[in-house]
């Protein structure tokens, strides 16, 4: 579904990816495991087109979507949850979805308010709240339920883990699933391997913008000793 | 009401609100599109000017009262498509630039307009037939009130309402709120954002367009309509709030009603009182009174082109220029010494501003006010006092440097488009100063009789004087860019946040730094009306503060030698045109769109880019 190959984006001068690497099959959850800085927010920019590669190539569907506008690609049924929410503090939980909101789309899940609020019992009972209202938790919750109303197939979801009580990222972890069950393909940038273990399918090791392991989350866990420095501190 | 002076009040605060209703039709469009699109739209004023032209076109036209109402809608939705032309073929090409350069685009198309409804419509004032069925007047508390003042009160508060319903009760005003505040993520989620600024720039520019239509009865349509209407607009939305347009209606009613009480109370100080009005705002709520303190000010980002760092121009063409220049006097006749004399001065003024503005990350509307101050320093110690040259000269620099002083403490505790307008508020006080106080100024008359010594009274000697003076004020300032201060300044623009950290007091710097450049403006005005022989108030309006930040554009902010050939190319271009064509203007506005769509890097940085390429094996 998604394939990413010799992928390089600089920041100016610095390399942040290096010969990226990554296929991603319909229906997987797929993680990608790093530190901090290690490019793994960086290949999702990368992928939805918020940043622009140097080379490389990422086709969708086997379209070639490398250096369209995020709108575009978007449109084509990626959707992008960024790692800092980015919520419209400005508008209500109910105008957030809405500028979320585009046509269905065939082959992928189709929402509705109705649909989000099920998934999500407590945004429902604050609908008409300020989106600046409300918890950290509260705003992820938001910030992939926004996502969602563009009826994505893909959905790339950044470190939706980070900074959240226990509680809530078990709730995540459930969420990831359910949507997995609804037919939605997932990338996953994560540094909680916990987290990570609980949602995924397959896993890539990101280190210095290079993928430096990979395999399913079995094979991962069998041999962790051969990659685990990688995410060591 | 039985009160005379009571009611007498209540009929000024209606016409202060008429006032309001037609600056409030300009100001919610700038703001909106400010908002959303970040660019401070300098044109707004010409959608206004043109606003008026078109529906005087139309309306003299068609008579009747479908022929009226008709008129001043269909000028409205023309203007609001010449909006959308303005967005889709020129500052759709420079999103995600520097954020100057919109800015500089608009003020190019400014230019361009002005001459445009210079050709079409001539020079004289067109007053426009009166509003059919509101030709009269009402009785209001006993005095009569012209009905059609009271049908733009109306009209602004219905537009006011629609508006509000626009933005909060459809999908695109949900988008248009949403894009205000983060447009890269809305565009992440699937919405295109050039639609969305087309729109709203199409709303923007006929709601202006409405204003200037509106307008038309009561009076004339003049051609110094556009930038009087922008500088009031500028004023509402800053103290307003950018992007806030419940903002925009507190805004206009407050300027409308001290504009209206200001000239019973102050006549002689009209002008400066909104500016001071807009300042104590700025210094007491920077945001604006209703609007939201930005997290990242915008224009410092918008500056950086990699500035200061990589490309230095070689000291062997440096100096090979320098001496090309030197020759240029003893072969040239008067007029090119003149040329020369008008280049050197402003090339120092122009990297007086490069050197707030480059390294600094401080964008000034207001510079001209330094070079305003020198000019009329030295004027005034010359012609009244009888001082001499040197002195007069000296004595500029230290009254532009405390102004600077004065000024720069209040702007330097603001950022981005804030401290913009800012810095043009002082500017446009001064100027309001040397207009309206005749006493000292003589006004619109100017000061005369401001003549060089006799020693340095023929061109010749002269022109060496201001190449010799700029040229070494140039280069002491270039000198102190390269010191440790230097240094600092550029840190407190790429992080105030870590120079903070890290113990280094960024506003310091940057007070230092603006009234340095004040000092240096002031003696590049000083030899500006040694070299023209007198002052007029013309030497720090508007439009020379954007003359400079072009000059600088022109060069590239990369280095600071880039300045001096910006002053060049422009003085240049500006005398070559105006002896080929009256319309001097349009060609120069058509000159800046299309460096600015170009040339991003300005034409020094160009160079050095393309020098570094083929350094690099011609790629």
């Amino acid at each position: 579904m998604l394939s990413v190959r010799g992928l390089n984006t600089f920041y100016g001068q610095a390399h942040i990816l290096s010969d990226l690497e990554l296929e991603v099959a319909r229906g997987e959850v797929v993680v990608l495991l790093g530190r901090n800085g290690a490019g793994k927010s960086t290949t999702l920019k990368s992928v939805i087109g918020l940043v622009r590669p140097v080379c490389g190539e990422i086709r969708f569907h086997g379209r070639s979507i490398r250096g369209l506008p995020p709108y575009a690609v978007s449109r084509l049924g990626i959707g992008y949850v960024p790692e800092e929410r980015r919520i419209f503090t400005e508008l209500t939980v109910m105008e957030n979805l809405e500028v979320g909101r585009r046509p269905a789309r065939p082959g992928a899940p189709g929402w509705t308010v109705d649909r989000i609020f099920a998934l999500f019992p407590n945004l429902g009972e604050m609908r008409w709240r300020g989106a600046a209202m409300m918890s950290g938790g509260e705003q992820q919750m938001l910030a992939v339920a926004r996502t969602l109303m563009g009826n994505p197939a893909l959905l790339l979801l950044d470190e939706p883990s980070e900074g959240l009580a226990p509680l809530i990222v078990s709730r995540m972890a459930q969420m990831v699933r359910e949507l997995k069950s609804e037919g939605l393909t997932v990338v996953l940038a994560e540094q909680n391997l916990r987290f990570a273990a609980l949602v995924g399918d397959r896993a890539y090791v990101i280190e210095k913008g290079r993928i430096r392991h990979s395999g399913t989350m079995t094979q991962l866990a069998a041999d962790e000793p051969s990659w685990a420095a990688y995410l060591a501190v | 009401m039985g009160n005379p002076a009571l009611s007498f009040v209540a009929i000024e605060l209606l016409t202060g609100l008429a006032t309001a209703a037609v600056l409030f039709l300009v100001s919610c469009g700038l703001s909106l599109i400010f908002g959303v699109t970040r660019i401070v739209n300098f044109a707004h004023g010409s959608f206004y000017m043109l606003g008026a032209y078109i529906a005087y076109s139309l309306v003299s036209r068609a008579g009747g009262p479908v022929g009226f109402w008709g008129g001043l809608l269909l000028a409205s939705a023309a203007v609001g498509l010449i909006g959308v032309a303005m967005e889709v073929f020129v500052l759709r090409r420079l999103y995600g630039g520097p954020e100057l350069f919109p800015l500089l685009a608009t003020f190019g198309v400014v230019l361009v307009v002005e001459d445009a409804v210079l050709a079409i419509w001539g020079p004289q004032d067109l007053l426009g037939p009166r509003a059919p069925g509101l030709k009269g007047a009402i009785e209001v508390f006993g005095h009569r009130f012209p009905s059609y003042e009271l049908f733009l009160i109306a009209l602004g508060v219905g537009v006011a309402g629609g508006l509000w319903l626009l933005v909060h009760r459809t999908r695109w005003g949900t988008l248009v709120r949403a894009a205000t505040q983060d447009w890269e993520m809305v565009g992440a989620l699937g919405v295109r954002q050039a639609t969305l600024f087309t729109g709203v720039f199409f709303v923007g520019a006929f709601l202006a367009g409405l204003g200037g239509a509106v307008q038309l009865p009561l009076e004339a349509a003049d051609h110094q309509m556009d930038l009087s209407i922008i500088i009031e607009a500028f004023v509402v939305v800053v103290v307003g709030g950018m992007g806030s347009i419940a903002g925009a209606f507190l805004a206009s009613v407050i300027i409308g009603e001290l504009q209206t009480f200001g000239i019973l109370v102050f006549p002689k100080l009209t002008l400066v009182l909104i500016f001071v009005v807009m300042a104590v705002v700025l210094v007491i709520r920077p945001q604006g009174l209703l609007g939201r303190p930005q997290p990242e000010a915008g224009m410092n980002r918008a500056v950086e082109v990699g500035t200061g760092a990589g490309f230095q121009v070689p000291a062997v063409l440096l100096y090979t220029l320098c001496a090309l220049v030197l020759a240029v006097p003893l072969v040239s006749g008067n007029y090119g010494r003149v040329v020369l004399t008008e280049v050197a001065t402003l090339s120092l003024f122009a990297a007086s501003l490069y050197f707030m503005m480059g390294p600094g990350g401080l964008v000034s509307f207001g510079h001209a006010a330094y070079f305003g101050l020198g000019a009329y320093g030295v004027a005034l110690l010359v012609a009244k006092l009888g001082w001499g040259m040197a002195a007069a000269l000296a004595a500029a620099g230290v009254l532009a440097g405390v102004g600077a002083l004065v000024f720069g403490w209040f702007c330097v505790r603001l950022s981005g488009v804030y401290f913009a307008m800012l810095t043009l508020a002082f500017a446009q006080m001064v100027w309001a100063a040397a207009v309206q106080w005749d006493a000292l100024t003589g006004g619109d008359n100017g000061v005369l009789g401001v003549w060089p010594a006799p020693w340095a009274g023929n061109k010749l000697v002269f022109c060496y004087l201001a190449l010799g003076l700029c040229g070494g004020c140039v280069a002491l300032l270039r000198r102190v860019l390269r010191a440790p201060f230097g240094y600092t300044l550029r840190a407190g623009r790429d992080s105030a946040l870590r120079c903070d950290a890290i113990g280094i007091d960024v506003r310091r710097h940057q007070w230092l730094a603006f009234s340095l450049a004040g000092l240096f403006a002031g003696i590049s005005g000083g030899l500006y009306a040694l070299s023209k022989g007198g002052v007029f108030p013309t030497v720090m309006s508007v439009s020379r503060s954007i003359d400079a930040i072009v000059m600088v554009l022109l060069g590239g902010l990369e280095t600071m030698a880039g300045s001096p050939v910006g002053a060049a190319v422009f003085t240049g271009l500006r005398e070559q045109i105006g002896s080929l064509t009256d319309y001097w203007r349009a060609v120069v506005g058509a000159i800046i769109i299309a460096l600015v769509i170009a040339f991003p890097r300005g034409i020094v940085g160009f160079i050095g880019a393309r020098a570094a390429r083929l350094a690099q094996g011609g790629r």
